[in-house]
């Protein structure tokens, strides 16, 4: 369904040192320097899959999601959506796609939603019929119908996103982008998007991209990860074996009946958190099945879990093994 | 077929604007006034030049003023159809929505220019057929029936070249992010457009008949009107507006394919 | 929003608002070209003296006169009711407000950082005027002057403080910036930018005269070239800050009771 090979994308940024001087000269010489955004990027998805893009700000994420959709030319490489070559942005293609750019609104800003949707209706050529149904269906999933109607500057930040969520489904696109969907939104907010968006994966088969600061986002929703740093692939697969390959110590999280000693807790694993009534251990993968034994022989628990260490921290490892890498082998920009 | 889809569309960008103009219901009544203070403000001078004068680069009172009549119908377009289109182009590059217009499965241009169409400027046509009415009362005669049509024509070429020097300006913005300034400078040089263009001389006139046809919009329509344009000057003119339409198409699409996104 | 502290902001407020004024150098070539208004009513007005001058006013004289116009006009405009109807409308002016400065304060400065930069684009105009007519239609009076200097300068407040005052009242509507516009078209009328003001018809003098918008700008061209003696010169002077004095209390006035809305309202 979607596939890039050797994508790249290069930018010239203008830069400026700070100061009276310096902003005067500029004002006629220039100096220039070219960034790389997307260096050398290639991957493979099927259709229906959920995958999340993962990496630091400035990874390339954002701008390779923006050329899977079109809206900007790599500077070399393949890219094929549904048979279909983005850069030339032929009505067939984009009537397939939606990019849903967190924080950013389609929505006309002193209209109600509703108007939007019509407009889309309009521009997407949907029959009537199937727009009735469809936004029907959307309206009552999302909880918006008291909202549809209001001015779009009228509403808080989450109910704008769950009406650009709708707004961006109207004409059922076979594949849906979502750049930082749920940025900026409240606990419950994020988990409705989550649900929904899965949902509509699982009904529709509709391919999802989704790139998140929120682990959680990338934990619930995408099975299959890719993982960008400095405008490469650093990892693709699943969310689990990154997790094992990064960071594969497990934790075991106990509660405490009683007083503990340190050097107890220590024989068991390495103590990440100590204090009154629980303890947080890194244990091997290897020897968890041993220190969960020795624990619960040795130690007064009322309840331990045994955990993957916390994605962020997956993640933080991740980034700092790349910068590592890298220090080692280029000069700093 | 995309014609009738086109049109469709056209009419659910008008009936969008007008949605959006109702809000403002405000700003109806005020535009109205302030077409009334600019007629004034473009009127005025000529008022006290010809005080003095009975004909200034040959061309007499009421003869000025069709100039200005065709320069206020033409405002009416640039303020009612063009200006606010871009601007809105403007804002989105500024906000990075941009990406969405170009997300559409619809010509970016097109929707671009149709997004925040003013209808009720239509109120300048009144004032400028008011204007018109004057300026023939003062010179005694009327327009004949070939001078009206021909003019109508040239109407229709000034639109699109406005349109075209809009997207060319516009289309600068793809490259020098903050271009408010060159819309508020497209628009001060159509200001030149209310005098006859023999005003202008030597190289400034040049600039004003082929480069920014300004004569095209203003002079030609009111010579028409009084049956002074000659036919191979009209001819000209329209093949001169399908040409500038072209590029400016040329123009945008090459924009297009530069374009960055403002922010990551 | 002490003195003191204004006066310590100051300095980095110039700097900035002149790298903020540099960093867009296309736009700000732009810009200065948009002022095309004076070069479009020489060409008119150069038209009609083709044949014969208009009263005192001939070719060079009226090359010195827009040319002169257009250079008052970049070193005194002032956009300042464009940035507060665009503040009121983002929310921005919370900011603005948060910071020890007063707003208008801090637009002044914006404004007189830019003036280098602006000076320079009309450098070139004013020394093409002075190689085409030389200093002929010039006052030669070194009183005049100086008395020109201090019109600059209420030219500025004066163009400053309206901007202001019409940009507040967006604080009460929702947009002031058609208001401007009719402002503006009065302005263009009355001031001396369209038509000199030696050849205002006597009924548009004795309205002119009363309005602010000739000593925006026509009073500083005025002196330029040398349209009064001493004495008539002081005179319009005096009126002049009188009508800066005036403003300035309008500005007060209109600031106070917006700040009020603005609260109200929870910007």
């Amino acid at each position: 369904m979607i596939s890039v090979r050797g994508l790249q994308k290069r930018y010239r940024v203008h830069k400026r040192a700070p100061g009276l001087k310096a902003a005067a000269l500029s004002l006629f010489q220039r100096q220039y320097t070219e960034v790389a955004a997307v260096d050398g990027v290639s991957f493979e998805i099927e259709a229906g899959e959920r995958v999340g893009f993962l990496g630091p700000n400035g990874a390339g994420k954002t701008t390779t999601l923006k050329i899977l959709s079109g809206l900007l030319h790599p500077s070399a490489g393949k890219v094929s959506v549904d048979g279909h070559e983005p850069r030339r942005r032929e009505n067939a293609f984009l009537e397939k796609i939606m990019l849903v750019l967190g924080q950013k609104q389609q929505l006309l800003w002193d209209l109600p939603p509703s108007e939007t949707f019509e407009l889309n209706r309009a521009i997407y050529r949907v029959p009537r019929a199937q727009y009735e149904r469809t936004l029907d269906e959307l309206v009552e999933l999302l909880e918006i119908r008291d909202l549809v109607g209001r001015p779009t500057r009228q509403l808080s930040l989450g109910e704008r996103m769950k009406c650009e969520l709708a707004c961006a489904l109207v004409h059922h696109p076979k594949v849906l982008f979502l750049d930082e969907p749920t940025i900026g939104l409240d606990v419950s907010m994020q988990m409705t998007m989550r649900r929904f968006i899965k949902n509509y994966n699982e009904r529709y088969g509709a391919t999802l991209i989704l790139t998140s600061h929120y682990m959680d986002d990338v934990a619930a929703l995408c099975p299959r990860v890719i993982v960008i740093d400095k405008g490469r692939i650093s990892f693709d697969g699943k969310l689990e074996d990154l997790v094992r390959r990064v960071r594969p110590d497990k934790r075991v999280v106990l509660r405490l009946g009683g007083p503990v000693d340190i050097h107890a807790l220590k024989s068991i694993g390495a103590v990440i958190r100590h204090a009154e009534g629980e303890a947080v251990l890194q244990v091997k993968p290897g020897d968890v099945s041993r220190s969960v034994a020795h624990a619960l022989s040795v130690l007064p628990v009322r309840d331990l879990t045994v955990e993957d260490a916390p994605l962020e921290e997956v993640m933080r490892e991740l980034f700092e093994q790349n910068r590592a890498a890298s220090a080692g082998s280029e000069p700093s920009a | 077929m995309t014609v009738l889809r086109y049109l469709r569309l056209l009419g659910v960008q008008l009936r969008a604007s007008t949605v959006l103009g109702m809000q403002y219901r405000v700003d109806f009544v005020l535009d109205g006034i302030i077409e009334v203070f600019w007629a004034i403000t473009s009127i005025v001078p000529l008022f006290v030049v010809y005080s003095a004068r009975a004909s200034v680069a040959g061309w007499s009172f009421g003869e000025s003023l069709l100039v200005v009549g065709w320069f206020t119908l033409l405002g009416g377009v640039l303020e009612g159809a063009i200006s606010p289109s871009l601007f809105n182009v403007v804002e989105h590059i500024r906000k990075g929505t941009l990406d969405f217009v170009l997300l559409k499965p619809a010509d970016a241009q097109f929707l671009v220019c149709t997004a925040r169409l003013q209808p009720w400027r239509a109120v300048n046509v009144a004032t400028a057929v008011a204007i018109f009415v004057y300026a023939f009362r003062s010179l005694g005669h009327g327009p004949s029936w070939l001078g009206i049509a021909m003019s109508l024509a040239l109407l229709a070429a000034s639109t699109a070249v406005l349109f075209s020097l809009g997207i060319l300006t516009v289309s600068a913005a793809f490259y020098v992010v903050r271009i408010d300034n060159l819309m508020h400078l497209f628009i001060s040089i159509f200001d030149a457009a209310r005098w006859p263009s023999s005003v202008f001389r030597g190289a400034l006139r040049f600039v004003f008949t082929f480069v920014i046809p300004l004569a095209l919009m203003t002079t030609y329509p009111a010579q028409a009107l009084l049956g002074k344009l000659p036919l191979s000057t009209f001819v000209f003119s329209l093949l001169g507006a399908l040409i500038f339409v072209g590029i400016s198409r040329a123009v945008w699409l090459h924009s297009i394919g530069k374009y960055t996104s403002a922010s990551s | 929003m002490s003195v003191r502290s204004t006066v310590h902001a100051l300095p980095t407020l110039l700097r900035v608002g002149f790298a903020g004024a540099v960093a867009y150098r296309a736009e700000m070539f732009v810009w200065a070209l948009a002022t095309t208004m004076p070069l479009i009513m020489l060409a008119l007005w150069l038209a009609v003296a083709r044949e014969a001058p208009m009263g005192r006013l001939g070719k060079p004289e009226l090359i010195a006169y827009f040319l002169a116009t257009f250079v008052v006009r970049q070193l005194t405009a002032s956009w300042v009711c464009w940035n507060i109807n665009s503040e009121v409308r983002d929310g921005t002016l919370a900011m603005r407000l948060l910071r020890p400065v007063h707003p208008l304060v801090a637009y002044a400065a914006e404004n007189i950082a830019a003036i280098p930069v602006r000076g320079l684009v009309s450098l070139p105009i004013a020394i093409a005027a002075l190689l085409l007519v030389g200093t002929g239609p010039l006052t030669r009076d070194p009183a005049l002057w100086i008395v020109w200097a201090i019109s600059m300068l209420g030219a500025w407040l004066v163009t400053l403080f309206t901007n202001f005052a019409i940009g507040c009242l967006s604080l009460f509507l929702e947009s002031s910036i058609k208001l401007m516009d009719v402002w503006f078209s009065l302005f263009l009328v009355f001031s001396g930018y369209l038509i000199p003001i030696e050849l205002f018809p006597p009924g548009m003098r004795a309205v002119g005269d009363w309005l602010p918008f000739r000593y925006q700008m026509g009073l500083p061209v005025e002196l330029m070239t040398g349209a009064h003696d001493r004495a008539a010169a002081f005179a319009l002077l005096g009126r002049q800050w009188l009508v800066v004095a005036v403003l300035g209390g309008v500005v007060a006035f209109v600031w106070r009771r917006g700040l009020g809305r603005f609260a109200a309202y929870g910007g």
